[in-house]
């Protein structure tokens, strides 16, 4: 079974991988607020920020086709939404249809660049609540063996099933199966609870990192927002 | 139902960033979780779980799929404060792994996805049910809250996209209600199936969000919840509708000029926004200490 679909490009060492994940929550966070604040009928600033975008692509060496692929699968529903607002003009749809993509592209850069683990520490230091950050913690660690029990389950159900059972059966079936799971999450999370207080745990969870706040990141984050500002004040 | 960057007006996403931060702060500080109890790996695996759950397809009728959303099951398996945070945590983890959502747009897919399913679900759920269920009016209670809870969730979804001026509000909301109607059904027959698979195996667990802690001030603050966004909604609307509040500010300094607001330069047009953001999150600071003020005095006697 594959487990990489979530951060799989995020262990690589472009300069862009290299940096704190403070400094890229807040640049790329400003990139996509930026983004968003483009005006409908300025096209060289969707085209600058096209160009910026294709740029952190091309120094973050995550493949074109990747972050293409992803952004494909996720098109569906924005076309489907920008084709059901026919009430305004085509300069605005498009404009929507734009600024969506482009937020999609940065925020795939963002989680493909940067390690969940560091990305949690980064947003933990920003002050983010605790148990939110322990929350996305345990979901990052425990989705690939829960994955792994629910796909087994779906194989189990999958071999003994031909075809579509009735209506009724079909839902017993899934409520059942989704029961059982939930029944061996929450043993999962006892044993998980008594193995961490025999380990010492005390309510505190290090995450640790070797990225430290540096001269790069600085300059980084200047450079965004200088980009920024001057697209927003030369306008 | 996740909406994307981009679909809602920028004034919407980012007052519904301030309300859902906020909602998720206060809900942190309310739960009062020991930290080294088992309720925080209990939370995260839970969250696991439903992650999961959303990725289980069930055929529907002709080609389509559904599947669980579970904000109304981990409200009443966890209770309402725990259960929204865990949900919290499956929509940002589903923004930041699966790019399902925006990132600017997270306050408002918070806002649908998890405040508005776990609290209603729950409302509803603790309304027909009580505190300890059993039998069929488990599976009523159960069933119905799912339902609901979809059903409040879309609603809130064709509003927001109606007042970005994306989709008229008769046609989006005839549409998401329509559809979730249906979807709902079958997320609320899981709900039912679920909690009565529960209570069959291992009734033990329908014990953990510890009863009866929802209390007159909670009933209050819930109250308060649904009555806000209404107000928000007309707040934040776009320009093309009829702002009540916008023409209330016109005469002030507070808006910057009395011209349209599409001929401001995007710079003013950003201050704008920041001064407005200001002036709402000194509301919400203020609605806030009002709860807080409210629940210290339903708990001393």
């Amino acid at each position: 079974m594959r487990h990489n679909f979530i951060d799989r490009y995020a262990a690589l060492d472009s300069p862009l991988h290299l940096l704190e994940a403070r400094t890229k929550i807040l640049a790329f966070t400003g990139l996509i607020v930026a983004v968003l604040f483009i005006p409908v009928d300025s096209g060289i600033l969707f085209f600058v920020y096209f160009f910026a975008t294709a740029v952190l692509m091309g120094i973050s060496q995550v493949p074109l086709g990747y972050i293409v692929g992803r952004t494909l699968f996720i098109l569906p529903f924005i076309v489907l939404a920008s084709l059901a607002a026919p009430w305004h003009g085509y300069m605005e749809v498009g404009a929507l249809f734009i600024r969506a993509v482009l937020c999609l592209m940065l925020l795939i850069l963002l989680t493909n660049t940067t390690r969940f683990v560091e990305l949690l520490r980064g947003l933990k230091k920003f002050g983010f609540p605790q148990i939110l950050v322990m929350n996305l913690s345990f979901l990052y660690r425990y989705l690939f063996v829960l994955t792994e029990e629910a796909m087994r389950m779906k194989q189990a159900r999958d071999c003994r099933r031909v075809g579509r059972a009735p209506f009724r059966k079909e839902l017993k079936i899934l409520s059942s199966m989704l029961g059982t799971l939930l029944i061996r999450s929450f043993e999962h999370a006892e044993r998980m609870h008594s193995a961490m207080l025999s380990r010492g745990y005390s309510g505190d969870f290090p995450l640790i990192s070797r990225r430290r706040f540096s001269w790069n990141d600085l300059a980084f984050l200047c450079g965004v927002a200088v980009f920024i500002t001057s697209t927003f004040g030369l306008r | 139902m996740h909406i994307p960057d981009g679909f809602l007006t920028n004034r919407l996403a980012l007052s519904l960033d301030v309300v859902s931060g906020a909602t998720v702060l206060y809900a942190a500080r309310r739960v009062k979780v020991d930290l080294s109890g088992r309720m925080v790996p209990l939370m995260g695996v839970l969250a696991a779980f439903v992650f999961i759950a959303q990725m289980l397809n069930f055929p529907v009728l002709g080609g389509t799929s559904g599947h669980l959303i579970g904000g109304s099951l981990l409200a009443i398996l966890l209770g309402p404060m725990a259960g929204f945070l865990t949900m919290t945590t499956v929509v940002i983890a589903q923004a930041l792994f699966l790019q399902d959502g925006g990132l600017v747009a997270l306050g408002a897919n918070i806002f649908n996805i998890a405040a508005i399913t776990c609290f209603s679900g729950y409302a509803v759920f603790r309304l027909l049910g009580g505190a300890s269920a059993k039998g069929k009016r488990l599976l009523v209670a159960g069933f119905l809250s799912g339902w609901a809870s979809l059903m409040f969730s879309s609603a809130f979804c064709a509003l927001q996209i109606a007042l970005s001026g994306a989709i008229p509000l008769s046609v989006g909301l005839t549409t998401m209600l329509g559809y979730h109607a249906a979807v709902g059904i079958i997320e609320g027959l899981l709900t039912a199936g679920v909690l009565s698979f529960l209570l069959k195996v291992r009734p033990d667990l329908m014990k953990v969000n510890g009863s009866a802690n929802f209390g007159l001030a909670d009933w209050a603050g819930a109250l308060i919840f649904v009555a806000m966004p209404a107000a928000i909604l007309a707040y934040a609307g776009s320009s093309r509708l009829p702002d009540p509040l916008e023409k209330l500010l016109a005469g002030s300094p507070l808006l910057i000029s009395g011209a349209a607001p599409e001929e401001l330069s995007s710079a003013a047009r950003m201050t704008d926004y920041l001064i407005r953001a200001a002036v709402f999150i000194v509301l919400v600071a203020l609605g806030f200490l009002a709860g807080f003020i409210a629940r210290r005095r339903s708990v001393k006697p």
